[in-house]
């Protein structure tokens, strides 16, 4: 210990004698403390915001972190890579100068009816052929063999049937909805066990009353399954068939963004396609899980 | 007491035979018995004699049998709500709340009269503060006390209890079986209970009887003629208890040996 610490610690022990534990420090430096303490305080919900969701949007803001480092850098060019912002401004413009609205009108439409035809085709033929094993023989052949045909390749027949039609898109969708909701329906009540049945039929319940009370209710996860893998197959197959036969929607933009060479109006599309099937995902999980909320299942 | 001697259940000559693919097995034979009105009465046997057979079979959950059964001189056709049913997992509908449960065989009756019986026997059964919770969130012996008040809100003519208290720990074992006492003293509802624990059917009923193994058959019928509520360590609760645990054990002789 050289002679200058002992000096300062003779110091400290004559200067401090009173009240050693309180900091008064400099008055400028106690402010500076106490504007700090206000400052981070007000900010800490949002932070813990972020520290609750930081692990859900750490891929996605990396990602967009590295696309634009990549642009600025001028790693790949900008033909094949706009940066994010030259996307934004063609969003921008798509919005305000073109049609983006109408476009994505249509393409909404075209999903809405789409997948209400083929979720409320697909629910009631699951529920017939669900409760009697002779509807599920009488349509499973044919079922079968028309499931093996994707979408797309009915499309050509539709167009020659029905023209390029709102009506011949949202069939092909509907058909793209179909089998995963019938699949999906006919398992979760072929599934519903013989114990729950057997409750019901102490209590002298018709099949209606079953149906309702406690196959439906006992098939329902089973049914959203169904239910949000068709959703995802709607908003995708609206995009094909957009592709390749229609003069509005999304799908007509990427097509028209490609011929043109438009690399920023394609990410525009591309993200749009993206944002809006995964918040119609989060929606139909909010509704599955306040319908399911009876359903206690492993945390993770 | 007018009907206490009326004969509640009557099983003749009662039959059955489960076929598989390869074999038949009966699973009883030429059952014969009488239970009065108002008895709680236990079927006492080893897994496998028959006994849930049995009560499956008066609950009108099984069919293809030879004989009869009646209940108060009519036959028993298929389930119906005059006979209750408890069975060993409270098979409480996960989907419905616990009141819901309890009113779910109420759904013909008007909304207030359903309401009413659902309060007051959720109240007998100690468990009004759980009305609105599901079944996943109250623990095995509240789930089973539910199954009993949804069983005895139709004021069954007779209750069939399988093992009811089978997933139960001791002491909530305990605790069921005199609530279950007291429910039967309240109610008089005929109360038939299988159960392979002997203390159990003691100190419940009226009337044991006792299934012999493969084919099952009523070995004996041992009565219990003790005040109630009984007393597990008195003498006289001990001697019938010995007496059934021996028969048990002349029983069993054969089912405990191997062949190497």
């Amino acid at each position: 210990m050289s002679a200058e610490n002992i000096q300062l610690l003779a110091r400290n022990v004559s200067a401090v004698p009173a009240k050693p534990k309180e900091y008064v420090g400099h008055p400028n430096t106690a402010g500076y403390y106490w504007r700090i303490r206000r400052a981070l305080a007000k900010i800490k919900p949002v932070l813990a915001l972020l520290k609750d969701k930081s692990l859900d949007w750490a891929l996605p803001v990396g990602i967009l972190l590295l696309w634009e480092i990549s642009t600025q850098l001028h790693w790949v060019k900008p033909v094949f890579l706009p940066g994010p912002r030259e996307v934004a401004e063609s969003f921008y413009d798509l919005l305000v100068n073109q049609d983006l609205l109408l476009d994505f009108r249509a393409s909404a439409i075209e999903v809405v009816l789409g997948f209400s035809l083929g979720a409320v085709l697909g629910l009631l033929t699951g529920i017939g052929a669900g409760l009697s094993h002779s509807v599920e023989r009488f349509l499973g052949t044919t079922l079968n063999a028309f499931r093996q045909v994707p979408p797309l390749a009915w499309l050509p027949l539709l167009v020659l049937w029905i023209g390029i039609s709102l009506f011949a898109k949202s069939v092909m969708i509907g058909k793209a909805v179909f089998f995963p909701v019938f699949l999906n329906t006919l398992q979760g009540i072929r599934g519903v066990s013989k114990k729950y049945i057997e409750v019901a039929s102490i209590f002298e319940y018709n099949q209606a009353l079953l149906l309702r009370r406690v196959i439906l209710p006992a098939a329902l996860p089973s049914i959203f399954v169904g239910l949000r893998y068709g959703a995802g197959l709607a908003w995708a197959t609206v995009i094909v068939a957009e592709m390749l036969g229609s003069r509005v929607g999304l799908g007509f933009l990427l097509t028209r963004a490609q011929e043109m060479l438009l690399t920023a109006q394609l990410f525009v599309v591309i993200v749009i396609i993206g944002a809006v099937g995964y918040l119609v995902d989060v929606a139909l999980r909010k509704i599955e899980n306040n319908l399911l909320r009876w359903k206690k299942g492993f945390a993770g | 007491m007018s009907n206490s001697h009326q004969i509640g259940l009557e099983i003749n000559r009662l039959t059955k035979t489960f076929n598989t693919d390869r074999l038949a097995v009966t699973a009883l034979e030429n059952v014969d018995l009488k239970i009065r009105k108002g008895q709680f009465a236990s079927i006492v046997g080893t897994s496998g004699c028959g006994k849930t057979t049995l009560l499956r079979i008066v609950a009108g959950l099984e069919n293809d049998f030879d004989g009869s059964i009646e209940l108060d001189g009519k036959d028993i056709k298929g389930p119906s709500k005059d006979k209750g049913v408890i069975f060993q997992e409270h098979r409480l509908l996960p989907w419905l709340t616990i009141e819901e449960n309890v009113g779910f065989g109420l759904v013909s009756r008007p909304a207030a009269e359903r309401r009413e019986l659902v309060e007051r026997y959720l109240a007998l059964v100690g468990l009004k503060k759980f009305a609105k919770a599901y079944p996943a969130q109250i623990s095995g012996g509240m789930a089973q006390r539910a199954a009993i008040a949804r069983a005895l809100v139709n004021k069954p003519k007779i209750l069939l209890l399988d093992e009811p208290f089978g997933a139960l720990d001791a002491i909530t074992r305990m605790h069921m079986h005199s609530e279950l006492e007291k429910i039967w003293l309240d109610e008089k509802t005929t109360m038939v209970m299988v159960t392979h624990d002997v203390e159990e059917a003691v100190y419940l009923s009226d009337v044991v009887i006792l299934m012999s193994h493969r084919p099952g058959r009523i070995k004996k019928i041992i009565p219990v003629p003790l005040a109630r509520p009984r007393n597990r360590s008195h003498p006289d609760f001990l001697a019938i208890k010995r007496e059934l645990l021996e028969e048990f054990h002349l029983n069993n002789k054969d089912i405990f040996t191997y062949e190497i």
